[in-house]
């Protein structure tokens, strides 16, 4: 049984392949990390489209800085 | 993992190389990669005053959609619309890789960083030595409720597309250039301090950690 536990940000395919292979296929079980992948909530999720070039609007980190992730991509 | 971002143009578009995309809208996912990896990719091609960009939402499928309806002369697609794209008629006028970088607070544990380094690196040295199989995970998530995406197949995707490299401590020099270069724009403030950046003590000991019990 995994010792640690770790939750991190959502993770897609095109930037965390590795991750979302290591999970399914028991790779961090097997350091002994039980990697959890949190859900952003509707309160999470905020279109770019609000944003600026300067000042943009981005749903990466907000689960990490709630304390509800401890890594998100950057 | 290194992202593939593609600047991608419709198929009935008269840009064929990126130097052509001046002036022109392009389409770009404010304060993600591949917003920034679209600014660098038309920097490389024109002068900064003739970039011209246009608020894009992140889905990429959705800002592949927002391309063929016209509203943007060009966007910046990652996998797997870039293989959707193509498939439609579009034209790729230029393509660059960045890191995936992962951020953490300042509580992270390098024990649980440590094994999070070794599930990854024996991730990547399972698929790259087959990577075909693993495309599939390009079907999931966002892509999952996308009919153009569940039409492709395994051998539809261009697997240089797909790159895969084991975690390395971050390169002082490459984090400078990008702060740097992003302050440029305005989109960050104030110098680059590596030691506010990024916290080497934890870095460093995660990676021996990791690398310790790693069989190469």
């Amino acid at each position: 049984m995994a010792a640690m536990t770790m939750t991190i940000e959502p993770v897609s395919a095109f930037s965390s392949l590795d991750v979302l292979v290591a999970m399914d296929e028991g790779l961090f079980a097997a350091e002994g990390l039980d990697l959890r992948m949190a859900s952003r909530e509707a309160r999470d999720i905020r279109s770019t489209t609000e944003g600026t070039l300067t000042s943009p609007v981005t749903n990466q980190g907000r689960l990490q800085e709630r304390g509800e992730a401890t890594m998100f991509q950057g | 993992m290194i992202v593939c971002a593609a600047l991608v143009v419709p198929p009935t578009s008269d840009v064929y190389v990126p130097q052509e995309l001046a002036y022109k809208p392009v389409g770009l996912d404010y304060g993600n990669g591949t917003a920034y990896a679209g600014l660098q990719m038309l920097e490389g091609a024109v002068p900064r005053e003739a970039i011209v960009t246009k608020a894009a939402v992140t889905h990429p499928g959705e800002r592949f959609a927002g391309l063929m309806r016209g509203e943007f002369a060009a966007t910046v697609l990652q996998e797997p619309w870039i293989t959707v794209a193509e498939k439609a008629g579009c034209r790729l006028i230029s393509t660059t890789f960045f890191h995936g970088t992962w951020v953490a607070g300042p509580d992270l544990e390098p024990k649980l960083y440590a094994a999070f380094l070794r599930g990854v690196t024996h991730a990547v040295r399972r698929i790259n030595a087959d990577k075909r199989p693993y495309v599939r995970y390009f079907k999931e998530g966002w892509a999952a409720v996308d009919p153009d995406v569940q039409a492709l197949t395994p051998d539809d995707f261009n697997l240089g597309r797909i790159v895969l490299r084991e975690p390395t401590p971050i390169p002082e020099d490459e984090a400078r250039w990008a702060w740097e270069w992003m302050a440029s724009w305005g989109v960050l403030q104030g110098r680059f301090d590596a030691a506010t950046q990024i916290n080497r003590k934890v870095e460093r000991e995660a990676h021996e950690l990791a690398a310790a019990t790693l069989v190469s």
